[in-house]
């Protein structure tokens, strides 16, 4: 278990994180999503005792690891790393990579020679390099690396287990597939996974719960879905669901009137309190549907139609306000330059809002 | 990749709070400071203070004498003349080699490699030696000259100024060519090949594309050659002291052994002369390198970019060969040769060689074997306290790159960037009473030229751990500590072993200068601590060229086997070892 109480980190001048309170369960998965710069490195860092804070605390399963008075490094506290780079020692073989926390991790349970030969045979059985043990990493391809970095990393079996972006060297069909080799790991080992990432894709797709940041702070801690479907702010909106966040005025609780068109009025598909008091209303590409224009709707000019194969997106765009709209390739079709009326895409089944 | 504030990151890591063991660690800091100022900084404070002074007050009295000397001007005249013409020499030959083996499709590269650095790791003495056998009484050239009569052409005579002039750029032409070789590579090819589709011809390409971004690198490989050609010794003693013909270096050390009334002071302000402009091409070296347009990261291309047809290629191969051939291997051949003649004079034929020269250094004089024994122990101890002194301080400089060590960095220079009879003046005005009261009495020993030597050479061993530093990713040692390897454990198997390579390297080039050192000893050295320059420079002077061409032969056969091992040893351990470097 991971406790995070007011922390903050700052560089000289510099601001990376400003007072951040976070609780991972025991066994929970939990992706940091955030542009570059946003912090979640600095986290990691921190996490990892590479760093110590400015200011708050941080405890690993009830201990206090690090504040601004003490720091406990790396090697001693019961985490397991995957580095961006993969971090392979040019030197060793791939068995050597995962016999060297075995030897120096001190909460590695398999003392004896045998025991460790084991766990390596497990280990490198579970990312299925059974045949590459004698190889160093010059000799491994991409994927093969990072399956390295990833059984150094739970050969110890540590408690926690950090990942900074780990798939982000590898190429787009890799990562899909490394992204279940990730889960099967997580489910076999049941360790707690932090794992860094800019990729709003992978966090959705492998988190138990996801911590958007941005500039330092936390922006919404949430399950993948709420984060997708009730964005708390603009910002994780916006990253997250690509959303077009539209301005105007929450005329009742579940009823928006858009700026600037007085006649439509958009019912609430599941939109945050938090959202709701800014009067804003944040519509994801998907959640738009185009027909054909009509007085007092919202009329504009289609930009760009980018066939993808099972959608179209489109670019509209509506009194100087461009909207990015996704729109199934089954219905009907425009091309640059036509008039069109953009409109709020009700579900059939209201009740499957969230 | 990383994000800026990772930079400080690193920086914000190491700053220590206050607290007892950081004012202890602290008092060791400031000691170590004060230390390497005293020993690598006062000594030079010192030969300046002597410049300035004159009975005890400030003066510029010496200047004006030494600069009012008739003998002054003609070596100036002659510093310049040799410098800037062998400079230009070395220039020529370095960037001419440097395009070739960058962009033409010659094949053998890595043997004719090997060639350019040849003239590189023998020490410049011993390839005046050499060449003055291929162009002496008994050469090669002369019994050419003698089968076919061309005129009144007769070989040309190395103990002049174009001799002395000829002998440096030959022997710093390897210089500008590591310089500039791989600046040509890692120009992209695309920005080529850009200027090619906007309509550039080949011509405009390399006057407006790759002349522009090479000048740099050309620039420092040249400063680098000038700055040498300065600083050697060697050369202008072994070709121009016969001849009478002196430039500053070697005028200073006549200075020196001289011991005239005045001869310390007056060598002073020469040294300041001489030691200003090495400093200031220095600094002009680092500034041009630093501004330098071709990204360190960039990757060397090593394809060929010009092809030239079969015929073509053939006629540049055997150009490029002979050239090697010549200026690399036959000089050695031929003082190899002469080494086995019975005395000096006589002609190459069977019934006047013999083993004699041979006999003579291994067995019957003494002094011989004690300077091969006295260069070997001061090698291998210059290495090792080289190594460990030097590798500390480059950790501390990488870890912290605080303005401290950059000062710390700048002071090591100082020694090394200063000519050879600059400095072992500096070190006699500085050991021979360190501080006032305190005579040592290393003067007149052997321990002068330890210290001389460590002092020049340990800036060489700085770099070469630095540059191993700064090739180790950060994450190497953070992976390390997340496996929950201890210091111990960190360092001996993962670092050491990715530091090695860089450490061996920097230490190799340390041993190897100091074995083969001349010009510092050649002012230091004292009866029973002569070293191997020092007694080939005492035959020569005397008169015993066989002596001295025999030893050479045995130094360079030294120095080729040695070589031959450390790269046989380099193979095996990227073959065993960092298999990335190939495949990468």
């Amino acid at each position: 278990m991971i406790q995070i109480e007011h922390l903050d980190k700052q560089y000289g001048v510099f601001t990376a994180l400003v007072d951040i309170n976070l609780t991972v369960l025991a066994g929970e998965f939990i992706a940091i999503l955030g542009p570059s710069g946003c912090g979640k490195t600095t986290l990691l860092k921190l996490l990892a005792g590479f760093i110590k804070p400015t200011a708050g605390q941080i405890m690993l399963n009830g201990e206090l690891v690090g504040s601004a008075h003490s720091l406990k490094p790396p090697e001693k506290r019961n985490l397991g790393m995957v580095f961006q780079s993969f971090a392979l020692w040019p030197h060793m073989t791939v068995e050597e990579h995962i016999l060297f926390p075995l030897k120096h991790h001190r909460f590695a349970e398999a003392k004896r020679k045998q025991d460790q030969r084991a766990r390596v045979d497990t280990v490198l059985q579970m990312v299925g390099l059974e045949s590459l043990k004698k190889r160093y990493p010059s000799e491994l391809s991409g994927g093969q690396g990072q399956r390295v970095a990833l059984a150094r990393a739970i050969a110890p079996r540590p408690s926690i287990l950090l990942m900074d972006e780990p798939l982000s060297a590898l190429d787009a069909e890799l990562r899909i597939e490394m992204r279940k080799e990730i889960q099967t790991i997580h489910r076999q080992t049941g360790t707690t996974v932090v794992y860094v990432t800019h990729d709003q894709g992978e966090a959705l797709a492998m988190a138990d719960r996801i911590v958007v940041m941005n500039q330092g702070r936390v922006e919404q801690v949430d399950s993948p879905e709420t984060i997708y479907t009730r964005p708390k702010s603009v910002f994780v909106s916006r990253f997250v669901g690509k959303s077009n966040v539209m301005e105007g005025q929450w005329i009742s609780t579940d009823t928006f009137m858009p700026k600037g068109f007085p006649s439509v009025q958009w019912k609430d598909l599941g939109v945050s309190l938090e959202l709701k008091r800014q009067n804003v209303y944040p519509i994801r590409p998907e959640q738009w549907k185009l027909e054909e224009p009509s007085p007092g709707q919202l009329n504009g000019k289609v930009l760009f139609a980018q066939f993808q194969g099972n959608e179209v997106h489109y670019t509209v765009s509506v009194e100087e306000q461009l909207l990015t709209i996704y729109s199934p390739i089954y219905e009907k079709r425009y091309e640059p330059g036509n008039e069109v009326s953009v409109r709020l895409r009700i579900p059939a089944n209201l009740l499957l809002r969230i | 990749m990383l994000p800026k504030h990772q930079e400080t990151l690193r920086k914000v890591r190491n700053t220590s709070s206050f607290s007892f063991s950081s004012i202890v660690k602290n008092g060791w800091a400031i000691l170590g400071f004060l230390m390497i100022i005293f020993i690598f900084l006062l000594p030079v404070i010192r030969l300046i203070w002597l410049s300035i002074t004159s009975e005890g007050e400030l003066s510029l009295q010496l200047y004006l004498e030494v600069l009012t000397a008739p003998a002054t001007w003609p070596v100036i005249k002659n510093t310049v003349w040799v410098v800037v013409f062998s400079s230009l020499l070395a220039i020529g030959m370095g960037v001419g080699m440097a395009w070739v083996m960058a962009y033409v499709n010659i094949r053998g590269k890595k043997w004719m490699n090997l060639f350019i650095f040849l003239p590189f790791i023998v020490p410049s003495y011993i390839t005046t030696l050499a060449w003055v056998q291929f162009f002496g009484n008994n050469g090669p050239i002369d019994y050419l000259l003698e089968s076919f009569p061309l005129g009144s052409i007769s070989a040309p005579n190395l103990y002049s100024i174009q001799g002395i002039i000829f002998v440096l750029g030959i022997s710093h032409y390897p210089l500008v060519y590591l310089f500039t070789v791989d600046v040509f590579r890692k120009i992209p090819r695309d920005l080529e090949q850009a200027a090619n589709v906007s309509g550039a011809s080949k011509r405009t390409v390399f006057l407006k594309i790759i002349f522009p971004m090479t000048l740099p690198g050309i620039a420092g490989g040249g400063l680098l050659a000038f700055l040498s050609n300065l600083d050697n010794f060697g050369i202008p003693a072994f070709l121009g002291i016969p001849a009478n013909i002196r430039v500053l270096s070697t005028y200073i050390y006549e200075q020196i052994i001289g011991y005239g009334p005045s001869a310390f002071a007056r060598a002073s302000v020469l040294s300041v002369f001489l030691g200003i402009i090495a400093l200031i091409g220095t600094l002009i070296q680092w500034f041009v390198v630093r501004k330098s347009n071709v990204n360190e990261t960039a990757k060397r291309d090593m394809e060929p970019r010009y092809y030239l047809s079969p015929i073509w290629r053939s006629v540049a191969e055997i150009g490029i060969w002979s050239f090697l051939l010549v200026s690399s291997l036959v000089p050695f051949i031929v003082m190899a040769a002469t080494s086995f003649i019975k005395a000096y004079g006589v002609s190459f034929k069977w019934e006047n060689l013999s083993l004699k020269n041979y006999r003579y250094l291994l067995f019957e004089d003494q002094k011989v074997m004690q300077a091969v024994g006295n260069s070997l122990s001061l090698a291998l101890i210059t290495l090792v306290i080289c190594a460990v002194v030097g590798t500390f301080l480059a950790y501390l400089r990488f870890k912290r790159n605080s303005i401290t060590m950059r000062i710390v960095e700048m002071i090591l220079t100082i020694p090394y960037a200063l000519p050879g009879t600059v400095l072992a003046l500096c070190m006699i005005l500085m050991w021979v009473q360190p501080i006032l009261g305190w005579k040592p009495g290393v003067y007149g020993t052997i321990w002068i030229l330890l210290i001389a030597y460590i002092t020049r050479f340990l800036v060489l061993q700085l770099r070469g751990s630095l540059t191993a530093f700064t090739q180790i990713d950060p994450t190497m040692e953070e992976a390390a500590q997340t496996a929950g390897a201890s210091h111990l454990a960190k360092w001996s198997r993962i670092l050491l072993p990715l530091l090695l390579p860089g450490v061996i390297g920097g230490a190799l080039l340390v041993g190897l200068t100091a074995l083969t050192e001349l010009t510092v000893s050649s002012l230091l050295w004292s009866s029973g601590a002569e070293t191997i320059g020092v007694v080939i420079f005492s035959f020569e002077q005397a008169g015993y060229s066989t002596y001295s061409t025999a030893f050479s032969s045995l130094i360079v056969l030294a120095i080729l086997i040695g070589g031959v091992i450390f790269m046989w040893m380099e193979n095996v351990w990227k073959k065993r070892v960092l298999r990335h470097h190939d495949s990468n």
